[in-house]
């Protein structure tokens, strides 16, 4: 039976198309999924069903009635909940009363009673307690039940937000980015507990997100969104097979798997100059000895040794949490170290104000990129040019991005996630920088528009300008870095050049294991590093790690090989990978 | 978090306490004490609207002053009983919450501030202080209130200020009590919620315009509630106290004191009243009989000024809200340091 009958719906922002033309249904107790490019609409046609916007034309039925005119709260009661793509739990709140405001409002509560105290209001509010603590027992929240949202990790948050959604007792749950920031192992235990909450509570979903693999396992069918449209819809295998969404949203064709990994790829076909020769040769741009950083009683990082030479790319990789994030930003004085020296060009620089920082030719682009929505194009880079007294060159930028010149006009807030990042690189490099730190370039952003910024680093690389590289797609960062350091615990647990961790996978894996939670599967013993150090890896683990996030066409031929020699898929890939060394 | 009956027993204690204290002083500080709770109501609307709801309003002190005419003119020229000018003022000031609240249907911010201190700018300017509503207003010399009587109890501003203060006061600790209740409620969470996050709040089945202008509608009763015993501990009305500097003092000592906390409200009332009536008495003389000082009123406002920056920076929460983040963390401290064997 159709829950959820959408059909020619389309919304108009100011001259821009959102949507258009988008027929959509959904049966009752299926996980429908969502996918397409960045910018191609799904938010909004997310926004549009739980009625934050309002469709310029097209309907909406839900359960046969029409939404027409039903505002978002009464769109709830009837029985669609939702969860944010950029996290909306009520911070102050803590995660048992987060859960409580939906099931009042599906009880309807009196407020006269409520501030009165009366005995009806006791138990109203006993069983609510009751519904909440039940529901957050299902999500493995239980410990979490009187902590304040605001504190938690993102990815507890996000377990959080889906609890909340459940506790509206809904027919249908739209997800947006359920897996976002997730690191391998939590997205594998969502993956999991998505089954298991469509068993439990019984409701159908429309899952947005951009991690394929997750998309492919959990769902029933799939609609793919591109430039506002439908561009295909079906099975997954279907969907994954066809050639149009290849081309939309991977951008082009999968390398085959366990062949050769290519050399460093000449991705711009741009010479190095004669920048870059000069620049190397003028040889330690960044040192970093013995830094340590942390906020309030907590401390992140400690005993960071780093450097980085001119004109070189250096990635940091690491699971989530390793304390990346927090090296860049004392590094550029956005958080004060507690200890160590970084020198840069020459000068100490631990402590400084990071606008001293910055005018001294370090760029910091922060996760989240850091821009102001309601400026636009032109205003933020002049903004840049301004503040840091260079002469104002704007086509210097707009020769680089040529896709900004035009959108010069346009808030910054209004352009997808890929031209956003556009921005924030192309205000960087307008200060003219000797070094670049990049936090989580390809955060949130399909794979086409990553692609095409990390050839942009090759070129500042070629103009003669260092990056430093916090990144999880970890292939792509060790394909454009020359060096890496691999993070674990908050101190720097390997170094070695990118050319040698893309042939030696299983330093990388140890790392990422050694934080990741324990799930069920075969157990493999895998040697790290020949230091004699072994890890237990389970196989569920070891694909994720193997494959660091690879095309779900790659992976999927793995599994089906494997099925087919009654083999572990992780048995197989690594036997495959020690082929590949010898 | 203690439960109903505790709450219930923390504000008969505090009634005991808070009743004593102009016990004896002279009738410039009783009406201190008196005017420390009106504004007290007045801080504790904040509580709500701003601190629970996350509203913005810059005319609370509008609110009292409407409660306080409205009460004002029931007593004076309709010959009600005083209970029923408090009842007419509440209900004025409510109607007027709402009407006030209409705009934050879509304002938010900024935007909302500059609305509502225009409304309180109008009502200063334009129904206060205009001859045109001087049949309402009763001019600048306001009503004369004698002989008033709320249960039978004579408040006769000249003779009984003191019972009028203890009537205040229960009055006072009873909406206190109602608002912490309020707070951990289900309305409580619903107003908390919206002020978090609209969005969510929304799409979770909390209805955006019921309970902003409920939030509105709460906030302006209870200024009003205040407001309208105004007529009766001073004698008479006037524009002066309920002008447009008033709401902002009202909005920056319930910051100052900690806009999400009810016991500030008390602490912001007598702030605010007693302080400046200290400085009028004892601001001058001379020091060490030789320079000679006058702090006078306009030093008050400086003050606050100041120790609103100093907050900001030092406590962020409001005083009360650090000091009880401060007293908290003593608790969690353990009792007996273990020694090494």
């Amino acid at each position: 039976m159709t829950m959820l009958r959408i059909r020619n719906l389309g919304v108009r922002f100011g001259g821009v198309v959102a949507l258009h033309g988008v027929s959509l249904d959904l049966n009752r107790g299926e996980i429908l999924g969502l996918i397409g490019p960045n910018g191609a609409g799904k938010t909004t046609l997310f926004n549009c069903i739980s009625g934050v916007v309002q469709p310029s034309e097209g309907t909406i039925h839900f359960e046969g009635r029409s939404l027409r005119f039903a505002p978002p709260h009464e769109r709830a009661r009837r029985g669609i909940a939702r969860t944010f793509q950029n996290l909306q739990l009520w911070g102050s709140m803590t995660v048992l009363e987060n859960l409580q405001v939906p099931i009042d409002a599906v009880g309807r509560r009196n407020t006269l009673s409520d501030a009165l105290g009366l005995p009806l209001s006791h138990y109203a509010e006993r069983s609510a307690r009751e519904r909440a603590r039940a529901i957050l027992h299902v999500l493995d929240l239980d410990g979490y039940t009187q902590r304040l949202a605001a504190d938690l990790p993102a990815g507890i948050q996000r377990r959080v937000e889906l609890g909340r959604a459940l506790a509206m007792q809904p027919k249908l749950v739209l997800l947006d980015e359920p897996a976002a920031g997730l690191d391998a192992g939590e997205t594998e235990h969502l993956a999991q507990l998505l089954h298991k909450v469509r068993e439990r509570f019984r409701v159908s979903m429309l899952l947005v997100d951009h991690d394929m693999s997750l998309v492919m396992r959990v769902c029933d069918y799939i609609y793919v969104l591109d430039f506002g449209k439908v561009l295909s819809r079906g099975e997954p295998a279907a969907v994954r097979n066809d050639q149009n969404v290849i081309a939309a949203y991977l951008g082009e064709a999968t390398p085959e798997l366990a062949e050769p990994e290519p050399g460093p790829t000449v991705v711009t076909g741009l010479p190095r100059t004669d920048a870059v020769e000069v620049a190397r040769a003028s040889g330690r741009l960044l040192e970093v000895s013995g830094l340590a950083a942390g906020y309030g009683r907590l401390e992140v990082i400690r005993d960071i040794d780093l450097t980085v030479q001119a004109g070189e790319v250096v990635a940091c990789i690491g699971a989530n949490g390793a304390g990346k994030t927090t090296t860049l930003r004392a590094i550029s004085g956005v958080v004060r170290p507690r200890a160590g020296r970084v020198v840069f060009a020459g000068r100490d620089i631990a402590g400084a104000n990071p606008e001293r920082i910055s005018r001294m030719g370090l760029a910091h682009i922060p996760e989240g990129r850091g821009l102001f929505p309601r400026l636009s194009v032109e205003d933020t880079l002049r903004l840049a040019t301004d503040t840091s007294g260079k002469p104002e060159n704007l086509a210097a930028a707009f020769d680089v991005f040529p896709r900004l010149k035009q959108r010069r006009r346009q808030a910054v807030g209004t352009l997808s996630g890929g031209e956003q990042q556009m921005v924030a690189m192309a205000r960087a490099i307008l200060v003219q920088p000797r070094l670049l730190m990049i936090d989580e370039m390809s955060q949130g952003l399909a794979p086409t528009i990553v692609r095409q910024l990390f050839q942009m680093i090759d070129v500042f690389r070629s103009q003669g300008i260092a990056v430093l590289l916090v990144e999880q797609f970890v292939e792509s960062a060790l394909a454009v870095a020359d060096r890496a350091y691999i993070f674990e615990h908050g101190s720097i647990a390997h170094e070695a050049a990118a050319e040698e961790l893309r042939r030696d996978r299983s330093v990388i894996a140890g790392s990422y294991l050694g934080t990741a939670a324990a799930a069920p599967g075969d157990a493999i013993e895998v040697a790290s590093n020949g230091n004699g150090h072994h890890k237990r890896i389970t196989d569920p683990q070891l694909m994720e790690i193997l494959s660091m996030r690879v095309p779900a066409e790659v992976k999927r031929a793995l599994e089906e090989r494997a099925e087919r020699e009654g083999r572990s898929a992780g048995a197989l890939a690594l036997e495959l990978l020690e082929g590949v060394d010898r | 978090m203690p439960g109903h009956v505790t709450r219930f027993a923390m504000a008969i204690v505090a009634f005991a306490i808070l009743a004593r204290l102009p016990v004896g002083l002279d009738t410039g500080f009783q009406f201190d004490a008196a005017l420390a709770l009106i504004w007290g109501f007045g801080i504790l609307s904040l509580v709500v609207l701003t601190g629970y709801a996350g509203q913005v309003s810059l005319c609370q002190a509008t609110f009292a002053g409407v409660a306080a005419y409205g009460a004002g003119m029931t007593v004076s020229s309709l010959h009600g009983g005083y209970l029923l000018g408090i009842v007419a003022g509440v209900f004025a000031a409510t109607v007027l919450g709402v009407i006030v609240g209409l705009p934050a249907l879509r304002l938010h911010g900024i935007t909302l501030a500059i609305v509502t201190l225009g409304i309180a700018l109008v009502f200063d300017k334009y129904v206060f202080q205009d001859h045109l509503f001087d049949w309402f207003t009763g001019g600048t010399g306001g009503w004369q209130v004698t002989n008033a009587s709320i249960f039978g109890i004579s408040v006769d501003s000249r003779e009984h200020l003191l019972a009028a203060y203890d009537i205040l006061l229960a009055l006072f600790c009873l909406v206190a009590v109602l608002l912490v209740n309020l707070h951990q409620s289900g309305a409580g969470r619903r107003f908390r919620a919206i002020r978090d996050s609209e969005l969510a709040a929304s799409t979770m089945g909390v209805n955006l315009t019921r309970y902003k202008l409920l939030a509105f509608a709460i906030s302006a009763g209870i200024a009003g509630l205040g407001g309208s015993f105004y007529p009766l501990i001073a004698g008479s009305v006037s524009p002066q106290p309920f002008w447009v500097f008033t709401s902002l003092q009202l909005a920056a000592i319930g910051v100052l004191m900690g806009v999400r906390y009810v016991p500030a409200a008390a602490l912001g009332g007598m702030f605010m009243a007693v302080v400046p009536d200290v400085l009028t008495r004892y601001g001058h003389g001379t020091f060490m009989s030789r320079f000679n000082y006058d702090i006078s009123y306009d030093w008050f406002q400086i003050a606050v000024g100041v120790l609103l920056v100093l907050q900001l920076i030092l406590m962020p929460d409001g005083v009360w809200g650090d000091l009880r983040a401060r007293a908290a963390a003593m608790r969690i401290r353990p009792v007996k340091k273990v020694r090494p064997a």
